[in-house]
C-alpha cells in the first residue's frame, strides 16, 4: 500500500501534465455519480435528452456522465461503455438500449455489481431479460406504437382516406422504430383506401433516407404519402422530394419532432411529426435515479406523453 | 575553357559519422569550373556520403564549403538548389505518369492567372532538351521513355535550375555503349559551357575518355587527386583497393562436360525468333547484345517467369515442363537477374533469411524451420562467398552493391543449381568486388556449374565466356568461340553491319 | 534484425505503460482487478480481427471486409443454432463461411487482377448483403447456454474470451517466427517479385493469408454472438478500420514485410485502455473519437521516427 502511494507520487510528477488535460471526470466530489448512456449523440432527440437530464442533475446535486457510441446500430461498443461504467461505480445507470435483446448480458452485469438500471425510450426485450435472471427498475418513454398511430391516423384524416403511402423504414429488429411502424401500420388496416405500395429500411440516417426515397420514387412516382420512423429519414425524404420536383405534393409525416423538423412544418414543406419529448425523458431518468438513491420505490413504467405537431 | 586556380566549388576537412561508422573522416574536394571530376573508390569508401552532403540531403558534422569563394552552409536539398547543386540519381527520381515538360518544371511549373501555363512550360522544356542536343517530345509521358532518354530528361531539369555543378551517380550504368557515347557527348558540351562535373563511375574506361581530374577515396579519406592523363589504370585499381586485384580475372583451366541445358527454337511474340543454343556443364555462354535485344526475355522464359510460344527446354537431355520458377528451381536452374533490388533480395530481411529463401521447405521440418541449420547454411555461405558483413542476422539492405549480389548468388547455390543464369551480375558493383564475383564465377564453372552470363559489358562478357552468342532483334544472330571473339567483331554482329 | 523489432515493440509497449499509468493516477476505478479484467475482455474482438488483419498487412494487403465477415458468420452460426445444430457443428459452420470467404478474396486477389482494396471492398459489401438477406434483416437470438458460456465462463478468474485471444496470439507468434509459413509471410511483403523468383507459390500464400484473415474474423464474430447472445447481420461495422489501427498501433508497417502480431496485441490493447479509460474519466464521446484518432498518428509518427533511426544508425 505504501509501496503503491510513491510510486502514485512519482508517476503524478511525471504524467501530471498529460492527465491534466484529460481529467475532467474530478474524482474528489462528494456528489453521487449516475450515467446516462444514450444510442449516439449524433441524433437530435438525444442531445436533447442528454440537455433535459443534465439541467434535472444540477438541480438536484448529482454528477452526470453522459457516453454513447459512435453509431447507432453498434451494441457491443454500447455494452463496452456499460462495463466501464459499472467499473466506474456509478450509483444508477440510466440506458437507452441498443439492442434490445443485446443488451441484456450488460444489464445482467449492472445487476451484478448492484446497479439499479433505468431504462429509457427504447425497451429492453422482456422476455429475454427474464430469461437471463436480470431486472431493470423502471422503464422511462413513450409509447412508440401509439405515436406511429397517431401518425396513421393524422394521413388518413388529411388525405380522406385515400393515397398511395411509402414507409422508411428503420434499422430492422430494432424495437423504437418496429414499434412505430406497427402503429403506423395497424392504424392503416380500417381504410382501404390506404395502400402502403412501398416500405424499405433506411436505417434511422438522412442520407441513406435520401437515396432510398429516390430509389421509391422511380417505382412508384405517384405516392402522395410518406411516413418515416424518425425526423431524421423524414428530412432526408424531403429533399429527395424536393429535388424530385415533388415538393408540397407528398404529405410527409416524420417521428421525434426535432427542431428542423418543426420549422419543415412551420414552412409547409412537411406534414406533421410525433413529439416524444426526450427532454422530459432525460429530466425525469435523472429524478427517478434521484429517488432510488435516496431509497424510495419507483413505478415500474413512467409514461412521457406523446403529442401530434402539425 | 578550365581557368587553372579558379575553383567553383571548394570543400574542406568534410567530417561525418553515423553511429559506430566514421563514413568521412576529413575530405577535400576541389572541382573546377567546366571540368569533369571524377570521384574513385569502392562501395563504402564515402563517396555516396559526400555526394550527399554536397547535395545537402545529409548535414556533415564538421568542414567547410565554400562556392565561388564564399562559405556555404548547404543544410538542405533546397539551399543546394539555390548555390546551383543538381543531383542525376542512380536510380532515377522522375515521375513515370507524367510529361517530359511536367517532370523538368515538378514542384515549379510556371503559372499564368494562378493556372498551369501549358505552352510555355513546353517552350521552355524544348529549350533546355535541344540545349542538351536531345530529341525528345517535351508532351511524351517519361514512362515511355528509355533508361537514357529519361537521364537526358533529369540533366534538363538540372539545367533548368541554373546547375553549375552536377553530379552524376554511375550514369551509364543502364545504357548501351550508342547511349553511353552521347552522354559523353552531351558531357562535353555542358563543361564547355562551364558547367563543373562531379562524375562517380566504376567503369575505368569511361573514366579515361571523359574525365580531366580524379580524386580517389578510401575509408573515408583522399587516397590521391591526379590529372587522368597522368594516370595509370593498375594504379588506381590499387588506390582504390589498396591491392593488387587482376581487374579481369585469368580462367581456370577447366573440361566441358555433356550439356547441361539445351534450348531448342524458342519463340516468344515479338521478343524471340527460334533461339537455339546449348550450354554444357563447366561452361561459361556469354550473350552479348544491344539493350532490347532479347537476352533477358531468353532468361525469364526458362525460368519460367513468362510463357514462351514455341521451343523446348532441355536438361540432361530430358524435356522440362517449366511453368513456374518453382518447376525451374526444381530442375537445378538459377537465376541472378538484372535488378538485385527489385528482384533478387527482400532488402528489409536479413541476410540469413534471404539465402535460406528458396530452400525452406529443405530446411524444415512438419513446416517448423530448423533455425540451426538454417543459421549453419547461411554461415557457410558467407564464409564460402566471403560476404563481409558483421552477422548473418543483417540486413541485406545494409550492404554494399558487391556484397549483396554475393547473397543473391549464395542462394541460388545454397538451391544446388547446376545452371546458372546471370543476368548483368556486376552492375553497379565496385572494381574489388566485381573482380571476387569474376573469380567465382570461373570457379563455380571449374565445379562443373553451367553458366549463362548475359551482360552490356562487352570487355567482361569477351573476358569470362568460352564462347559468345549474339543476340540481334531477338534472334542469335552470331556465335565465337573465346579465340574468335573480340570486340570490334562482336559489335559487328550485334548491330547487324 | 531480433534486437530491431523488440525494440519497436518495446516502443509500443512502453506506450501501453504510460497510457497506464496516467490513467491509474488520474482514477482509482482503473486499476483494479475487476476493471482491468473487464479490459482484456473488450480488447479481445478487435484483438482477434487483427490477428488476420496483420498476417494480410504483413504480406502487404489489406482486407477491408472482414467487419461484414463477423456479421455474415455469426448469422450462419445464428441460423444454424436456431435449426438446432448442435453448438460445436455450428461454431465449425461459421468459422467454415469464414474460411471459404476470405479465400475467394484471396482467389480474386491473386488469380484475377484486383488489389486487395477493391477486392475486399467489394467482399465488404457482398457479405453484408448476404448476412442481411439470410437474416432478413433482423438479429437473431435465444441460443442454448453452452454458446453463452464461451463467453461468461474463466479460466482461474480470465475470462475464456481473452484465454482463447492470447492462445491465438500465440499460435500466431510461432507461425511467423518458427515456421516457413511465417518466413515467406515477411519475405512476399518484403518484396513479392523476389520471393516468387526464390520459386516460392506467392499466390498460393497470399490466398492462404485472406483464408486465416476470415478464420479470424470468424473467432471473431462467435465471441460476439456468444457475449451478446444474439447474431446481428449490422454488426461488426467499422471492426476492419479498429483493426488496422490496432495493426498500424502496434508498429506494422502497411507497406508489408514488418511487423508482429506481439505488437499488433499490445495495438489492441492501447485502444481498449483508452477506451475504458475515457469513459471512467467520464470524457465526451465527442472528445473519445478526437482522442482516439491522435493515439493512432501519434503511434505512427513515433514508428517512423524509431525506423529513421535505426536506418541512420545502419547507413
Amino acid at each position: 500500500m505504501r509501496a503503491q502511494l510513491i510510486a502514485r507520487r512519482i508517476l503524478l510528477s511525471t504524467a501530471a501534465v498529460l492527465v491534466g488535460a484529460c481529467n475532467r471526470g474530478a474524482e474528489d466530489t462528494a456528489r453521487p455519480t449516475v450515467a446516462l448512456v444514450v444510442k449516439t449523440l449524433n441524433n437530435q432527440f438525444f442531445i436533447d435528452m442528454e440537455a433535459g437530464a443534465q439541467a434535472a442533475a444540477d438541480s438536484l446535486g448529482l454528477e452526470l456522465i453522459v457516453q454513447a457510441p459512435e453509431r447507432e446500430i453498434d451494441v457491443e461498443r454500447q455494452m463496452q461503455i456499460v462495463e466501464n461504467l459499472i467499473q466506474r461505480d456509478v450509483k444508477v445507470l440510466m440506458l437507452v438500449p441498443n439492442g434490445s435483446k443485446e443488451i441484456v448480458p450488460a444489464v445482467v452485469k449492472a445487476n451484478t455489481a448492484k446497479i439499479p438500471v433505468v431504462v429509457v425510450d427504447s425497451r429492453v426485450d422482456g422476455a429475454t431479460l427474464k430469461a437471463a435472471g436480470g431486472t431493470v427498475a423502471t422503464f422511462i418513454g413513450s409509447d412508440n406504437e401509439d405515436g406511429g398511430r397517431m401518425a396513421g391516423a393524422y394521413l388518413i384524416e388529411r388525405l380522406a382516406g385515400s393515397a398511395k403511402v411509402a414507409v422508411l423504414e428503420g434499422v430492422p429488429g430494432h424495437e423504437t422504430a418496429d414499434a412505430r411502424l406497427r402503429g403506423f401500420r395497424k392504424a392503416l388496416i380500417g381504410s382501404a383506401g390506404m395502400q402502403i405500395v412501398a416500405s424499405q429500411p433506411a436505417n434511422m440516417e438522412r442520407d441513406q433516407a435520401f437515396n432510398v426515397t429516390q430509389n421509391i420514387l422511380q417505382a412508384h412516382p405517384d405516392i402522395t404519402a410518406l411516413f418515416a420512423c424518425n425526423d431524421v429519414m423524414a428530412l432526408g425524404a424531403l429533399e429527395a422530394i424536393a429535388a424530385a420536383g415533388k415538393g408540397g405534393a407528398i404529405s410527409i409525416v416524420g417521428f421525434d419532432a426535432q427542431d428542423d423538423a418543426r420549422k419543415a412544418i412551420t414552412e409547409k414543406r412537411m406534414a406533421a411529426t410525433i413529439a416524444q419529448n426526450p427532454r422530459e425523458m432525460g429530466r425525469l431518468a435523472v429524478i427517478t435515479s434521484y429517488r432510488i438513491i435516496k431509497g424510495e420505490s419507483v413505478p415500474a413504467e413512467q409514461p412521457v406523453a406523446i403529442s401530434l405537431v402539425r | 575553357m578550365t581557368t587553372p586556380g579558379m575553383f567553383t566549388l571548394r570543400m574542406r576537412g568534410i567530417r561525418k559519422s553515423f553511429p559506430g561508422v566514421l563514413a568521412l573522416a576529413g575530405v577535400d574536394l576541389d572541382v573546377r569550373r567546366g571540368e569533369v571530376h571524377v570521384l574513385l573508390g569502392e562501395n563504402g569508401a564515402g563517396k555516396s556520403t559526400l555526394m550527399k552532403i554536397l547535395s545537402g540531403a545529409v548535414a556533415r558534422d564538421a568542414g567547410t564549403i565554400e562556392i565561388d569563394g564564399r562559405a556555404s552552409a548547404l543544410a538542405s536539398p533546397r539551399e543546394a538548389r539555390d548555390a546551383g547543386i543538381a543531383i542525376i540519381h542512380q536510380e532515377l527520381a522522375l515521375v513515370p505518369e507524367m510529361t517530359v515538360a511536367e517532370n523538368i518544371f515538378l514542384g515549379r511549373a510556371p503559372t499564368r492567372f494562378g493556372l498551369l501555363d501549358q505552352p510555355r512550360m513546353v517552350r521552355e522544356a524544348t529549350t533546355f532538351l535541344s540545349r542538351l542536343g536531345a530529341n525528345i517530345d517535351p508532351g511524351q509521358r517519361v514512362a515511355a521513355l528509355s533508361i537514357a532518354q529519361r537521364q537526358l530528361v533529369e540533366i534538363a531539369r538540372a539545367l533548368s535550375l541554373n546547375a553549375r555543378i552536377l553530379i552524376m551517380d554511375e550514369p551509364t550504368s543502364a545504357l548501351t555503349d550508342r547511349e553511353s557515347q552521347r552522354l559523353f557527348a552531351t558531357i562535353s558540351g555542358l563543361t564547355a559551357q562551364g558547367t563543373a562535373i562531379v562524375y562517380i563511375s566504376h567503369r575505368l574506361d569511361e573514366i579515361f575518355a571523359i574525365g580531366d581530374r580524379i580524386t580517389v577515396l578510401r575509408d573515408g579519406r583522399n587516397v590521391a587527386t591526379q590529372e587522368v592523363r597522368s594516370a595509370d589504370r593498375r594504379d588506381l585499381i590499387r588506390l582504390m583497393a589498396n591491392r593488387d586485384v587482376d581487374e579481369v580475372v585469368t580462367p581456370i583451366p577447366r573440361r566441358h562436360g555433356a550439356a547441361r541445358l539445351r534450348v531448342e527454337g524458342l519463340c516468344h511474340g515479338r521478343t524471340l525468333h527460334d533461339v537455339s543454343f546449348s550450354v554444357h556443364s563447366g561452361e561459361i555462354v556469354g550473350f552479348a547484345g544491344l539493350l532490347g535485344a532479347g537476352r533477358t526475355e531468353i532468361a525469364r522464359a526458362i525460368f519460367g517467369l513468362e510463357p514462351f510460344d514455341q521451343g523446348r527446354i532441355l536438361v540432361d537431355e530430358r524435356p522440362l515442363a517449366i511453368r513456374s520458377p518453382r518447376d525451374a528451381i526444381a530442375a537445378g536452374i538459377g537465376f541472378v537477374t538484372e535488378d538485385r533490388k527489385r528482384e533478387g533480395l527482400v532488402l528489409s530481411r536479413s541476410v540469413r533469411d534471404n539465402i535460406a529463401l528458396p530452400i525452406l521447405e529443405r530446411l524444415a521440418r512438419l513446416g517448423i524451420v530448423r533455425r540451426a541449420e538454417e543459421q549453419t547454411t547461411a554461415e557457410s555461405s558467407v564464409r564460402e562467398l566471403n560476404i563481409r558483413t558483421p552477422s548473418v542476422g543483417q540486413l541485406a539492405q545494409n550492404l554494399s552493391g558487391g556484397n549483396q549480389q554475393k547473397i543473391v548468388l549464395a542462394k541460388w547455390l545454397a538451391t544446388g543449381a547446376r545452371i546458372l543464369f546471370l543476368d548483368e551480375p556486376t552492375r553497379g558493383i565496385d572494381v574489388g568486388s566485381k573482380a571476387e564475383i569474376y573469380l567465382l564465377i570461373n570457379e563455380l564453372a571449374a565445379a562443373g556449374v553451367a553458366i549463362v552470363l548475359m551482360s552490356s559489358d562487352l570487355p567482361e562478357v569477351l573476358a569470362l565466356s568460352d564462347r559468345v552468342l549474339v543476340m540481334r532483334e531477338g534472334r542469335v544472330a552470331g556465335e565465337f568461340t573465346r579465340a574468335e571473339a573480340n570486340a570490334e567483331r562482336v559489335m559487328a554482329c550485334a548491330v547487324g553491319v | 534484425m531480433r534486437g530491431i523489432v523488440a525494440g519497436r515493440e518495446a516502443g509500443t509497449a512502453l506506450g501501453l505503460i504510460v497510457l497506464c499509468a496516467g490513467l491509474w493516477i488520474a482514477t482509482p476505478y482503473f486499476a483494479t482487478a475487476a476493471n482491468l479484467t473487464n479490459v482484456a475482455e473488450q480488447s479481445a474482438i478487435v484483438g482477434v480481427i487483427a490477428i488476420g488483419m496483420t498476417f494480410v498487412i504483413l504480406t502487404g494487403g489489406i482486407d477491408l471486409s472482414v467487419g461484414s465477415l463477423v456479421a455474415l458468420v455469426g448469422v450462419v452460426i445464428g441460423s444454424a443454432l436456431q435449426r438446432g445444430v448442435p453448438v460445436i457443428a455450428a461454431i465449425a459452420l461459421g468459422l467454415l463461411a469464414g474460411i471459404v470467404t476470405g479465400a475467394l478474396n484471396g482467389l480474386m486477389i491473386t488469380r484475377g487482377p484486383l488489389p486487395p482494396f477493391i477486392a475486399t471492398l467489394g467482399m465488404m459489401s457482398v457479405a453484408r448483403g448476404v448476412a442481411l438477406m439470410l437474416s432478413d434483416g433482423r438479429p437473431i437470438s435465444g441460443f442454448p447456454q453452452g454458446l453463452r458460456a464461451l463467453a461468461t465462463s474463466d479460466v482461474f478468474g480470465i475470462p475464456a474470451p481473452v484465454v482463447l485471444m492470447l492462445a491465438l496470439y500465440l499460435l500466431a507468434y510461432l507461425l511467423l517466427t518458427r515456421t516457413v509459413f511465417g518466413r515467406y509471410m515477411y519475405a512476399i511483403g518484403g518484396n513479392e517479385e523476389a520471393t516468387a523468383l526464390a520459386g516460392v507459390n506467392v499466390g498460393l500464400w497470399k490466398s492462404v493469408v485472406y483464408a486465416i484473415s476470415g478464420l479470424s474474423a470468424g473467432v471473431c464474430a462467435v465471441l460476439l454472438v456468444a457475449r451478446l447472445n444474439s447474431a446481428q447481420p449490422i454488426a461488426g461495422i467499422g471492426y476492419e478500420l479498429d483493426a488496422i489501427a490496432a495493426v498500424v498501433i502496434g508498429g506494422t508497417s502497411l507497406l508489408g514485410g514488418s511487423g508482429s502480431v506481439i505488437g499488433t496485441l499490445i495495438g489492441a490493447l492501447i485502444m481498449s485502455v483508452l477506451r475504458n479509460g475515457l469513459n471512467l474519466l467520464g470524457v465526451s464521446s465527442y472528445l473519445q473519437q478526437v482522442a482516439i484518432g491522435v493515439v493512432i498518428i501519434a503511434a505512427v509518427l513515433i514508428d517512423m521516427a524509431l525506423r529513421r533511426r535505426v536506418q541512420r544508425s545502419s547507413l
